[in-house]
């Protein structure tokens, strides 16, 4: 059977404001072949939602941002909502203060990893998130860098066991790429098919399972 | 002269579908695809994946790569976001062995779908 039977995710689509371009973006990820995606700005409450379809799942994610304090705080405020948080890797001291604030799902890309974050990362169950999108939209230097931090967070990922999770980052039906086109962009850094397809499907369905009301966090033993 | 059979380069076709607002030309399309295989691989690499546009509609196409660079060519052809100063995505639909089988199994099977959704 071939690894790309599997259900796929993307957890970091930017959703437009109007219905009609959501449901386009939807039949796209569809064509694609995503069964889900997470989105970062979905508004709650929205009524008109049923005119998607019934068989692709749509999750909340956000994205905390700004300095190290307010960061933190904001992981605390969203940890019991259920939604996928996700921060940017933006420098060392945001990376930091992120990965060392329990219940954060994604850290996303972060410029400079190190064996100490790794090991924090590795000890709170972060997964790191390679944003494959920043590949596809950049060209020369630009492109190199983004690349070397890719391949550089690969090797810490391995070495530290982390789960990895891979986004194109979606604004538009144009951004979306096949789960198969982004392993082939994955294996340009190093990143065995195996990973990247567990990068789209199995940690992506593990990080909803650990956001659900029922589940039971490791080190609890229920008497 | 003919290649002798035993030394000949194995080939695979890719078939894609163009996803655009407006219609991309062939030139067009032939030098943002060679833009982004430079632009990935350099020279030597693009000599070594040795690509051609087969055959191109404006809304489908076959391009040729060897056979053990499948994976880089379709890295490249994921890179290409803007063609002109229209947005595009291009999505592999499969890979062949040979022309027909990318124009008859891989195209005429998608255009079938789309035109039938509701049988698979």
């Amino acid at each position: 059977m071939s690894m790309f039977n599997a259900k796929f995710y993307d957890f970091m689509v930017h959703l437009p404001d109007e219905m009609d371009s959501i449901i386009s973006l939807v039949s796209a990820a569809k064509e694609f072949g995503y069964s889900g995606i997470a989105a970062l700005n979905l508004k709650k409450n929205r009524t008109d939602m049923n005119q998607l379809p019934k068989d692709f799942s749509i999750y909340n994610a956000i994205e905390v941002s700004g300095k190290p304090s307010k960061l933190r705080d904001e992981i605390r405020k969203y940890k019991d909502t259920g939604e996928i948080l996700i921060a940017r890797g933006r420098n060392e001291e945001v990376a930091r203060a992120a990965v060392e604030t329990e219940r954060l799902d994604i850290i996303l890309q972060p410029v400079k990893f190190n064996n100490v974050l790794g090991k924090i990362a590795s000890d709170n169950s972060i997964a790191l998130g390679f944003n494959i999108g920043s590949i596809i939209h950049t060209r020369g230097e630009e492109r190199v860098r983004e690349l070397r931090i890719m391949r550089a967070n690969l090797m810490y990922a391995r070495k530290y066991d982390l789960q990895m999770v891979l986004t194109c980052e979606p604004c538009s039906i144009y951004d979306f790429r096949s789960p198969r086109e982004m392993a082939a962009l994955g294996s340009l850094f190093g990143m065995s098919l195996k990973e990247a397809v567990d990068g789209m499907s199995t940690v992506p369905l593990d990080i909803i399972r650990k956001k659900s009301t029922g589940h039971i966090q490791e080190g609890v033993e229920i008497i | 002269m003919k290649t002798l059979p035993v030394l000949r380069e194995k080939k695979r076709y890719i078939a894609f579908k163009i996803i655009s607002e407006n219609t991309i030309n062939r030139r067009e399309l032939t030098e943002e695809l060679f833009d982004s295989m430079y632009s990935l691989f350099g020279d030597k690499g693009t000599s070594e994946i040795n690509p051609a546009l087969m055959s191109y509609d404006g809304g489908f196409g076959v391009l040729r790569c060897q056979k053990d660079r499948t994976s880089d060519t379709r890295a490249a052809l994921a890179c290409i976001n803007r063609v002109g100063g229209d947005s595009i995505s291009i999505r592999v639909l499969g890979i062949s062995g040979t022309v027909k089988g990318a124009m008859e199994k891989l195209i005429q099977q998608s255009i079938i779908k789309e035109t039938e959704p509701g049988k698979d």
